[in-house]
C-alpha cells in the first residue's frame, strides 16, 4: 500500500501518463481511497487544461509586425 | 555463422577472429582501429559479454534490440550492420522492414540485457561517426516519418545490489574511489562488469597516445554535450581529484573548454580519441537505460553558446524522435544561406511567438522580452552559417532565445538564477486541497482566464515559469524543452511539476467548488 508521500513522488509522471502499468495500478489504488490526492490530481489536470487553452502571452500580429520589420531592416543592413 | 562479406586482410589480430566468428567478417568500424590492438581486444571482449553470447536473450533477440536502437538513433552504420546480421540469422526481410517502419511492432523487454545492448549500439555508432567509416552494407530503408520515440527503458529499474567490497567491484573502487551506482546496478552480471573494466583499462589508462587527463576531459565534454548529469558529476569528481578546478570542469562540460585540435591528430590519436568518446557514449546510454541516481551532487550543465560545438564527437548527442522528421525550416535556412536574406522573415513569422514566450518566461517582463526577441533573431541570422542540423531549427532558435534571456538576467541586479543548484533541496507541498468545480473553464470568459493565467504565471520564479510556458503553453515536448533550455530531462520534469503545482495553488481560489472541503 503506498502513502500520500509515495503518490506525490510519482504524481509528475502520472500526470504525464509516463508510469509503468504496475505503478499506475498502485497509484490508482491509492487514489481510489484518498480524497486529498484525488483533489490534487483533478485540480492539477484542470490547471494544465486551463493554461494550455488560455493562449497566454500571445504576440498579436499588429504588435509583431513592426518588430519583425525592425529586425529585417537590421538584417538587410547587415547583409548588404 | 556464414560469410557476410568478402574475405579481408586483417593482419591476424586475435580480436578480428572474434568478430569474424560472430559476424562472418570483420566490420569496417573495427578494422579502422587496427593501429591500436589493445582497444580492439577490449571491444571484442565487451561484444562477447553483451551481444554475442546467449544470456536470457538469444543473439537474435539482442540483434533486434540493437537494430531498433540504431534505427531510432538515426545511425546508418549500426542499422545496416544489425539488419544484415539478422537477415543472416534467418529473420525475414518483411519482419525487419516492419520493425524499421514501426518500432512498436516488436515487444522488446527492458532489462539489464537490453540496456547493455543499447549501450553497445551507441558505442559502435559513435565509433563509426568518429572514424568516418561507411556502412558495411547498403543501409536499409527506414521509414523515418513513422519512427516513434526510441524504445523506452523506463520500466526497468535495477536494484543496487552487492557489497562495495565485492571482488567484481575492485577495479571500479580503485579507479573511482567509490563503487559508482552505474556499476553497482550491474552486480548480477559479473561478465559485463569485467568487460567494462577491461574497456576502461584499455582506453583510459595507457598514456602512450593521449594522456589520461586529456581523455577524461573528453569524456566530461561528451557527457556534457549529451546533457548527462550522472556522468558529468562522476567525471567532475574524478577530475577534481586530479587537480582540475570545479570551474574548469563546468566549462568543459558546457563545451567551453579548450578546443580539441582533431585536424592535428595522428592516426592513433584519432582512433583513441574516438574510442574515448565512444566509451563516454556507452556509459551515458547505459545510465539513461538503467536510470541510476548520481553518486555525487549534480552539477549544472550550462551550454552558454548553442552554436559552439568544439569537436565532431561531442556533437553526437542522440537525436530525439523529432529530429528524425523532416524539418520544415531547413528550406528557409538554405535559402538565406544562399543569399535570399528576405527569406529570413519566414523564420521570424514562424517562431516569433515561441521566442517571445521563452523570453517572457525567463525575463518576466513583456517589454524586455520584445526587445530581447530582436537580439535573438539577429544572433540567429549571424550564426545561421554555424547551424549544422543536429537539432530542429526551432529548437536551435529557442536555445538562442534562452541564452539571450539568461544573459540579460545575469546583467540584472539582483540576479534571478535559472541554475540547477538548490533544485534538489527545494520541496513543494500543495497547500490547496479543496475540490475544484467540475467545469472551471465555464467560470470565466476566455479573456479573464488568459489574464488570470498570465498574472499567476508571472508570479512564479523564473526557472519554473519558463519551463511551464514552453511545455504547457508553447506545447514543446519534454525533450525539446530540455534541449532548448540546456537542462537534463529529469530536471525539466521536476521543474515542470513544481511549476504546475505552484500554479494550481495560485489558481485554486478562483476555481474551488462551493461547499467542497476535504479533510486531512
Amino acid at each position: 500500500m503506498i502513502s500520500c508521500a509515495d503518490f506525490m513522488a510519482e504524481i509528475g509522471n502520472y500526470l504525464e501518463g509516463d508510469v509503468a502499468e504496475e505503478v499506475r495500478l498502485q497509484l490508482e489504488s491509492h487514489l481510489s481511497h484518498c480524497a486529498i490526492c484525488q483533489v490534487v490530481v483533478d485540480s492539477s489536470r484542470k490547471t494544465i487544461q486551463i493554461v494550455t487553452d488560455s493562449g497566454s502571452f500571445d504576440l498579436p500580429q499588429p504588435v509583431l509586425e513592426p518588430i519583425a520589420q525592425q529586425i529585417m531592416a537590421k538584417i538587410r543592413k547587415e547583409g548588404s | 555463422m556464414g560469410d557476410l562479406g568478402k574475405p579481408v586482410e586483417d593482419g591476424g589480430l586475435p580480436a578480428f577472429s572474434v568478430f569474424r566468428e560472430n559476424y562472418g567478417f570483420v566490420p569496417r568500424v573495427f578494422r579502422a582501429q587496427a593501429v591500436l590492438p589493445r582497444l580492439l581486444n577490449a571491444e571484442a571482449a565487451l561484444a562477447n559479454a553483451i551481444l554475442f553470447r546467449k544470456t536470457d536473450l538469444s543473439r537474435t533477440e539482442k540483434e533486434l534490440v540493437a537494430l531498433a536502437e540504431a534505427a531510432a538513433a538515426a545511425d546508418p552504420y549500426g542499422t545496416a550492420l544489425h539488419y544484415q546480421t539478422l537477415r543472416l540469422l534467418g529473420m525475414p526481410a518483411e519482419r525487419l522492414d516492419s520493425l524499421l517502419g514501426n518500432p512498436d511492432s516488436e515487444e522488446l523487454p527492458a532489462n539489464l540485457d537490453t540496456s547493455l545492448v543499447r549501450a553497445w549500439t551507441a558505442f559502435v555508432g559513435t565509433l563509426a561517426v568518429g572514424l568516418n567509416v561507411r556502412p558495411d552494407f547498403p543501409a536499409p530503408k527506414v521509414n523515418r516519418g513513422a519512427l516513434g520515440a526510441p524504445p523506452s527503458c523506463n520500466l526497468y529499474r535495477p536494484k543496487l545490489d552487492g557489497s562495495d567490497d565485492a571482488a567484481e567491484f575492485a577495479f571500479f573502487r580503485e579507479e573511482f574511489g567509490i563503487v559508482p551506482n552505474l556499476f553497482r546496478a550491474q552486480a548480477s552480471w559479473p561478465e559485463a562488469l569485467q568487460a567494462e573494466a577491461q574497456l576502461i583499462s584499455a582506453v583510459l589508462i595507457p598514456e602512450d597516445v593521449l594522456s589520461r587527463l586529456e581523455k577524461e576531459k573528453l569524456i566530461l565534454e561528451v557527457s556534457g554535450a549529451a546533457n548527462n548529469e550522472y556522468a558529468v558529476a562522476l567525471l567532475s569528481s574524478l577530475l577534481e581529484k586530479r587537480g582540475v578546478t570545479a570551474e574548469e570542469c563546468d566549462q568543459i562540460a558546457a563545451g567551453e573548454g579548450p578546443a580539441i585540435d582533431w585536424g592535428g591528430f595522428s592516426e592513433p590519436q584519432k582512433v583513441e580519441a574516438t574510442a574515448t568518446a565512444a566509451l563516454a557514449k556507452f556509459f551515458v546510454q547505459l545510465q539513461i537505460a538503467l536510470g541510476v541516481e548520481p553518486d555525487f551532487e549534480v552539477r549544472l550543465i550550462s551550454r552558454a553558446s548553442p552554436q559552439k560545438n568544439p569537436n565532431l564527437l561531442a556533437e553526437q548527442s542522440r537525436p530525439t524522435a523529432q529530429d528524425l522528421v523532416v524539418d520544415p525550416d531547413i528550406q528557409i535556412v538554405d535559402a538565406v544561406r544562399n543569399g535570399d536574406v528576405d527569406a529570413f522573415e519566414g523564420l521570424i513569422d514562424r517562431h516569433s511567438r515561441r521566442v517571445y514566450r521563452t523570453l517572457v518566461g525567463i525575463l518576466g517582463d513583456p517589454e524586455e522580452a520584445r526587445d530581447a526577441m530582436q537580439d535573438t533573431f539577429l544572433k540567429t541570422f549571424q550564426h545561421l552559417g554555424d547551424f549544422q542540423g543536429r537539432s530542429k531549427v526551432s529548437t536551435w532558435i529557442v536555445s538562442i532565445a534562452t541564452n539571450t534571456g539568461i544573459q540579460r538576467l545575469r546583467d540584472r541586479k539582483p540576479v534571478e538564477s535559472l541554475d540547477e543548484a538548490g533544485d534538489a533541496q527545494e520541496s513543494f507541498r500543495p497547500r490547496q486541497i479543496r475540490a475544484w468545480t467540475d467545469d472551471p473553464e465555464q467560470a470565466y470568459s476566455k479573456t479573464e482566464r488568459q489574464r488570470l493565467v498570465e498574472s499567476s504565471v508571472m508570479r512564479l520564479p523564473a526557472k519554473y515559469r519558463v519551463v511551464l510556458i514552453l511545455r504547457d503553453i508553447e506545447q514543446l515536448s519534454t525533450e525539446e524543452a530540455a534541449a532548448a533550455l540546456g537542462l537534463a530531462v529529469p530536471t525539466l520534469k521536476s521543474r515542470l511539476l513544481r511549476g504546475r503545482l505552484m500554479l494550481r495553488d495560485a489558481l485554486a481560489p478562483h476555481f474551488i467548488a462551493r461547499s467542497s472541503e476535504v479533510s486531512h
